[in-house]
């Protein structure tokens, strides 16, 4: 990650004057986001709520968010980008020709308004979601629009957030980064671990067939991911923790039935501002949690003898590649 | 049990200054007086020192996870740990991971560290990571001096209501102690401005000034009797002149005990960043006649770090400054933090003065009681890199073969070429344990007396400072040897302390509609459960 400028949502309901979801479709993905977080709120800041609000979608197509914005954009499909780059030169003051401007689908006069308004409200947040992150150039995507965001507190208060997809994938990423100091794709197959998406995330170890054992929790790889890792998944010796039957669940060797979280059994999620918050279950469950599940395999596993034996390994290393 | 014997012992707290003594250990981790079996250490013609404490870092929490994701580039050359059977794997570095904080920590001699930046928000997260700390014992401190629910009682002059919702806060975080960062900076600073001046008005208030909140605070620490009085990061930090802000607040708490963060930080003369200098004499000046107050070094180290800071508006500052990464994060309520990876380069002036402020400080005030070893990790230097320090303040000829590769327009900005004075172990010891413990109102830590935690740690004698203070010899954590020979033994849980204070029962009835008006998650999910600390180690406080 390069830099990112955020808050916490309660920050923007309390003070967001100026919303821009980027990307995205919060009216069908993320229902409850207008009215819990963003623009229906009304707060000590903002007393008349809506009113006191605008709101910006930019977009490929007018899916029903539109209907709840006050200014559509209709971005040209990969041309976001482009867009903001335009609008970080225009920020700045910096000449921008007509020619750039009718490449992305805008108009001078929208981008100038935009541009306008963006500068003149007191507090500004972009929402991106999976249509700006996941299309192509996801990563310079993203990180323009958090530099965008960061180049706008030059003028006054702004940020941004990713739109997170659903289940506790955020909190998944919270934990990996505190225990290894990375998000995702980390091999420890050195004693240590190590990062590079791509080469070591799931999905390309499974296609590689680069493991020989898999062991799935709160995922149901078996419906997600491309062919070859399935059919890896099936080949080896796959353990599968789920409440559920799951596409994953039916091509495992083992399949441990378990409570499902926030249902039946406690734990964290996280938010995708990366607050915690505390699941407490309102049923009771007769299995177990995955929690526990996890805690007696380890158990079980410290008994075995260790497998590298002691001394074979030097305790650290530095410098490494 | 263990028995340790024929060591040199500083134990500062017993006024014990390099006497051979014997120390024994029971099997529940405590000095006792004497032991029959168990294992022997002979240390005769080592030194002995308790376990070092650190006053003022940041290791756990949303900051420092933030941190850690905006440095891969970092993580891939630094030291790495190995898991073994006992050790989980871990990286070194600028942010360490946590499994790796507490052998990093451990492997220097340090077993207590106070976290001192928590916003009540995230507060579950950072125990949850507290908690995969190996070895260490933990404080941890709450964000309160931004927080709006309680700047709204005290503009309005409701004192009791103000102190009830402190002492609500802190059970609620689970917390140790009250860390005031730029009192009204980080409430302004929502909407793009800060707090300077310590008599201005704050953004969105009428009348209440960052100087009432620091009064009013401290009072409250004071009236709630926390065992550590209030640890107040002051306005105004890292700007050229900010001494006067800094001699201003300390004014605002006449009467007061406090705690006053990183003060290399906030004590700068000049007017500019050309004519930036060091202004340490006169807030050492100050340290030195005001017995009530303590602080740390904030010691800046040249070389690679990462920044992080509840300040958000200083850390937009430094954005602009350097154009490198920034990272904000602005938490509801409550208070906010800023990230910027950051290089001290003794050819910069700025960071020059910087590097000599921080020695100045723990050099001019006089008592080591006073003025504890830091480098507010990882802001002014990583924490494994704290022996640096130490050879630094023990060997005035090694100060100015570095003061001599600085840039020669530094003369007249700073004071350490006149000054010889070098730190004994004695001196040592009480800057990195038994200052800091106390400070802490820890008692049982810093303290080799009977009855105290068994935390102490074993060095060899050795003419290289740094190397000495890098690689003791053995390192004891409740009795239990955790070090040896550079070797990782044990990786025991550490407790976590945190205090109960007392507030009026009404109190969860005034929070609730306010906190439901300006929250996004559910009041009775908002306090962090007991059951989530790892061995909680609860202070009940007078009143409650
Ligand atoms: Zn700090």
């Amino acid at each position: 990650m390069g830099g990112k400028v955020t808050c916490t949502l309660g920050e923007v309901k309390q003070r967001a004057d100026f919303i821009v979801y980027w990307g995205g479709n919060p009216a069908e993905c993320h229902p409850r986001h207008f009215t819990k977080y963003t623009i229906m709120q009304k707060s000590k800041f903002l007393p008349r709520g809506r009113k006191d609000r605008t709101m910006v979608l930019v977009d490929i197509r007018e899916t029903k968010s539109a209907k709840a914005a006050d200014i559509f954009l209709q971005v040209k499909p990969g041309k976001d980008f482009e867009l903001i780059t335009i609008l970080r030169a225009l920020i700045k003051d910096q000449h921008v020709g007509d020619e750039q401007i009718a490449e992305t689908g805008m108009t001078r006069a929208g981008l100038d308004d935009l541009v306008h308004r963006m500068k003149s409200c007191k507090f500004g947040v972009f929402f991106f979601g999976m249509g700006l992150s996941m299309t192509r150039g996801k990563h310079m995507n993203s990180a323009a629009l958090l530099t965008l965001a960061a180049e706008m507190n030059a003028f006054t208060k702004f940020v941004a957030m990713p739109m997170r997809g659903h289940g506790n994938v955020t909190g998944a990423d919270v934990i990996m980064r505190w225990q290894t100091g990375y998000p995702f794709g980390i091999t420890f197959n050195r004693g240590y671990p190590r990062y590079n998406p791509g080469e070591f995330s799931t999905v390309d170890v499974l296609v590689r067939g680069d493991c020989d054992a898999a062991f799935i929790i709160g995922a149901d790889p078996g419906a997600t991911m491309p062919q070859p890792a399935i059919d890896h998944l099936a080949r080896i010796p796959t353990i599968c923790l789920d409440p559920h039957v799951t596409h994953t669940s039916r091509l495992a060797r083992v399949h441990i039935t378990t409570a499902a979280q926030g249902i039946s059994a406690p734990g964290t999620a996280y938010r995708m501002d990366e607050l915690p918050l505390p699941l407490k279950p309102a049923l009771k469950s007769p299995y177990p949690s995955d929690e526990e599940v996890v805690r007696r395999i380890n158990e079980a596993i410290a008994k075995k003898p260790f497998w590298l034996p002691d001394g074979s390994q030097p305790q650290v290393v530095t410098a490494i590649g | 049990m263990l028995k340790i014997t024929g060591g040199k012992v500083y134990d500062p707290a017993n006024e014990i200054n390099g006497q051979i003594k014997d120390l024994c250990i029971d099997d529940n981790g405590r000095f006792v007086e004497s032991v029959s079996g168990g294992r022997t250490i002979d240390a005769t013609g080592m030194i002995i020192f308790p376990g070092g404490v650190d006053v003022h870092t940041h290791v756990a929490g949303g900051a420092m996870n933030f941190a850690r994701a905006m440095t891969p580039e970092d993580h891939r050359r630094t030291q790495a740990f190995i898991r073994t059977q006992s050790r989980r794997s871990g990286l070194g570095g600028m942010a360490p991971t946590t499994f790796a904080t507490g052998y990093l920590y451990a492997g220097m001699g340090f077993t207590t560290v106070n976290e001192a930046a928590v916003p009540v928000l995230s507060a579950r997260h950072t125990h949850e990571e507290l908690a995969d700390i190996p070895i260490v014992d933990k404080a941890t401190l709450t964000l309160m001096a931004n927080n709006e629910i309680m700047l709204d009682q005290m503009q309005a002059g409701e004192y009791e209501r103000a102190k009830n919702v402190v002492a609500w806060y802190l059970w609620a975080a689970k917390s140790y102690g009250v860390k005031a960062v730029n009192p009204g900076g980080v409430a302004a600073w929502k909407w793009g401005s800060d707090a300077k001046q310590l008599n201005d008005p704050i953004a969105g208030y009428s009348s209440l000034t960052p100087g009432k909140i620091v009064t009013m605070l401290a009072t409250i620490c004071d009236d709630l009797q926390l065992p550590h009085p209030m640890h107040l990061h002051c306005n105004n930090l890292g700007a050229p002149g900010n001494i006067s802000t800094t001699l201003d607040t300390l004014k605002h708490l006449e009467g007061h005990r406090a705690h006053i963060a990183h003060s290399q930080y906030h004590a700068y003369g000049g007017d500019d960043w050309d004519t930036m200098c060091s202004a340490t004499s006169q807030l050492a000046e100050y340290f030195n006649t005001h017995p009530n107050i303590t602080t740390d070094a904030g010691a800046v180290l040249f070389g690679d770090t990462v920044t992080i800071t509840a300040d958000g508006p200083w850390q937009h500052l430094l954005y602009k400054l350097t154009g490198r990464k920034w990272g904000n994060l602005d938490v509801e309520n409550e208070t906010g933090c800023g990230i910027v990876p950051y290089t001290y380069r003794p050819s910069n002036l700025v960071n020059a003065v910087q590097w000599a402020s921080g020695l100045e400080l723990m050099l001019l005030i006089k008592s080591p009681w006073q003025v504890f070893l830091s480098t507010d990790h990882p802001n002014g230097g990583c924490f494994w890199r704290y022996p640096e320090i130490i050879q630094l303040l023990m060997c005035a000829d090694f100060r100015k073969e570095c003061i001599a590769k600085l840039p020669d327009k530094i003369k007249n900005r700073i004071t350490l070429p006149e000054i010889d004075r070098e730190y004994t172990l004695y001196e040592v010891a009480t800057s990195m344990s038994a200052g800091p413990a106390r400070a802490l109102g820890l008692h049982q830590k810093g303290n080799l007396g009977i009855g105290c935690d068994a935390d102490l740690v074993i060095y060899e004698e050795e003419i290289d400072i740094a190397r000495m203070f890098s690689h003791p010899r053995y390192v004891i954590k409740a009795g239990e040897i955790v070090i040896e020979d550079g070797d990782i033994r044990e990786t025991p849980h550490g407790r976590e302390f945190l205090v109960k204070p007392s507030y009026a029962p009404e109190t969860d009835e005034f929070m609730r509609p306010l906190f439901e008006d300006c929250y996004t998650m559910q009041f009775d999910n908002y306090p962090v459960e007991i059951e989530r600390i790892e061995n909680p180690d609860v202070r009940i406080l007078p009143g409650s």
